[in-house]
């Protein structure tokens, strides 16, 4: 009796490329739908990320409003425009300039993990401000979808291995001195 | 125990099971699309002579006390002459943008008539509309004010004319046999000022009681009159004694006249007459009181009366 045996691997360079597509999808209803519904004293405001930085800027916080704008859409869009570059890079064999390449992943890694400010900022409001008809805040669907989008990348980075970017190098290159 | 058979190694598959996530993601990513639009009805566009305290975003179309659909952008007019307002419906109250649907901003309003929009303190303002019947619309040119009552039930306006107002002010009660069945909606001097010309409204359920033979008089104010035969003093109630007030009668000399039309005019007698009171025509009428009466299947009114 034999049996077919199927892999399911959340590893390799297919993988990686995957998730990082179905990141890039989540990507597009995270922009576009509202994340939070404010309802401050009866007044009822749908908000985007976008719309939401633009308002905090229109009310004079232009730090806030920039972090928001930086965490929430140029970052994601970096990193899986950084992420695209790496997979491009190995497609055929191994790129010519892995330094470079494995900085690029290093980097992409590193700021994964500082990606959820917004779906903290959404969870934080919808449990604090629940002050009935005075003030409430809703999440929407937005927020999940960004949220899904960043916890694909994440995952689609952890699929790609650096290795592949430094296969079929001859032993001999100088390495970093310690 | 023989070795296991070689296992069979098929190449690598061209389709690797992960793209299943991918796929996944743009059945969420529709279906969710999907059910915002779902949600979305037409965008309408309203045009107001002023536009105070609507905000992009904020400002919310309520109809019957709820959410119609939002403010999604307003600008000043190229020419200055007024504002332009988009409004984006909500799909189950698209039927609110019919031609003749009429469009007005809730500001708070405080007066003798009552008090009105005072949530719109401390909401801001919002817009409301008194749907219309005909075929759908995009353009709007929004109302002033809120339009006179006898645009919102199916009541009737009537002209009284009178030589002077008489503490007359709008929103002053009208009586039919001191029930308050109208209201006072505007007064004006005539066009060659020779008189006051006092428009009531009267409400939908007692039409009917308006007849061309109708006789008008002013219950507000206070009068005394002493002569030989004792004292007199006018009597009137307390509400129109502070706001002045309206009260009318119909001759019961049959056949009936017929019934008063929309904007008639009356004269405004400063006081009835003695036979006036007297008159007491049958007229059905249907008053929300005996709509409820019915409905509970003879409550309090009807033992009331029997008793």
């Amino acid at each position: 009796m034999s049996r077919r045996l199927f892999t399911l691997s959340f590893r390799g360079r297919s993988a990686s490329a995957a998730l990082a597509v179905a990141a890039a999808v989540m990507l597009v209803p995270a922009n576009l739908l509202p994340v939070l519904d404010t309802d401050s004293s009866g007044s009822l405001r749908s908000d985007t990320i976008f719309s939401g930085a633009v308002e905090l800027w229109r009310h004079g916080l232009g730090a806030i409003a920039v972090i928001v704008f930086t965490a929430s859409i140029v970052i994601p869009i970096l990193k899986l425009a950084g992420l695209a570059w790496l997979l491009l890079s190995v497609r055929n064999g191994a790129p010519d300039n892995p330094r470079r390449m494995t900085r690029v992943y290093s980097a992409i890694e590193f700021i994964g993990r500082w990606s959820m400010l917004d779906v903290f900022l959404a969870a934080f409001l919808t449990g604090l401000v629940q002050f009935g008809g005075l003030s409430t805040v809703v999440a929407r669907g937005g927020i999940v979808a960004f949220a899904c989008a960043v916890v694909l990348t994440v995952l689609a980075t952890q699929a790609f291995d650096p290795r592949t970017l430094w296969e079929g190098r001859p032993a001999a290159l100088p390495l970093p001195s310690p | 125990m023989s070795p296991a058979p070689a296992p069979k190694v098929s190449r690598e598959r061209a389709f690797p099971l992960i793209w299943i996530v991918p796929m996944i993601a743009v059945a969420i990513g529709l279906w969710m699309g999907y059910r915002e639009l779902r949600d979305r009805g037409p965008e309408i566009t309203i045009d107001f002579e002023d536009g105070t305290g609507i905000e992009t975003g904020k400002t919310v179309l309520e109809y019957k006390g709820v959410s119609a659909g939002t403010v999604q952008y307003v600008e000043l007019k190229h020419d200055l002459s007024g504002v332009t307002v988009r409004v984006r419906l909500k799909k189950k109250a698209a039927a609110l943008a019919s031609a003749d649907s009429k469009f007005w901003i809730v500001h708070p309003e405080i007066g003798f008539s009552g008090v009105h929009g005072l949530e719109t303190l401390v909401t801001g303002v919002h817009l409301t509309v008194l749907p219309g019947k005909g075929a759908p619309a995009k353009r709007f040119k929004g109302l002033d004010k809120t339009p006179a009552p006898d645009v919102v039930d199916e009541g009737r306006s009537f002209i009284l004319q009178s030589d002077r107002l008489g503490s007359l002010t709008t929103g002053a009660p009208v009586f039919y046999r001191e029930l308050k069945v109208g209201s006072v909606e505007a007064s004006r001097l005539s066009d060659d000022s020779t008189s006051v010309l006092v428009r009531v409204h009267i409400e939908a359920p007692y039409v009917g009681l308006v007849r061309t033979s109708s006789k008008f008089w002013n219950t507000g104010g206070f009068s005394f009159k002493v002569n030989l035969f004792g004292a007199q003093m006018k009597d009137t109630s307390l509400e129109s004694l502070i706001t002045g007030g309206v009260a009318f009668a119909t001759p019961d000399t049959l056949p009936l006249a017929p019934a008063a039309e929309d904007g008639a005019q009356f004269g405004l007698a400063p006081e009835a007459d003695k036979e006036w009171m007297k008159w007491a025509p049958k007229i059905p009428v249907k008053s929300p009181e005996s709509v409820v009466e019915k409905a509970k299947g003879g409550g309090i009114l009807p033992s009331l009366i029997k008793s």
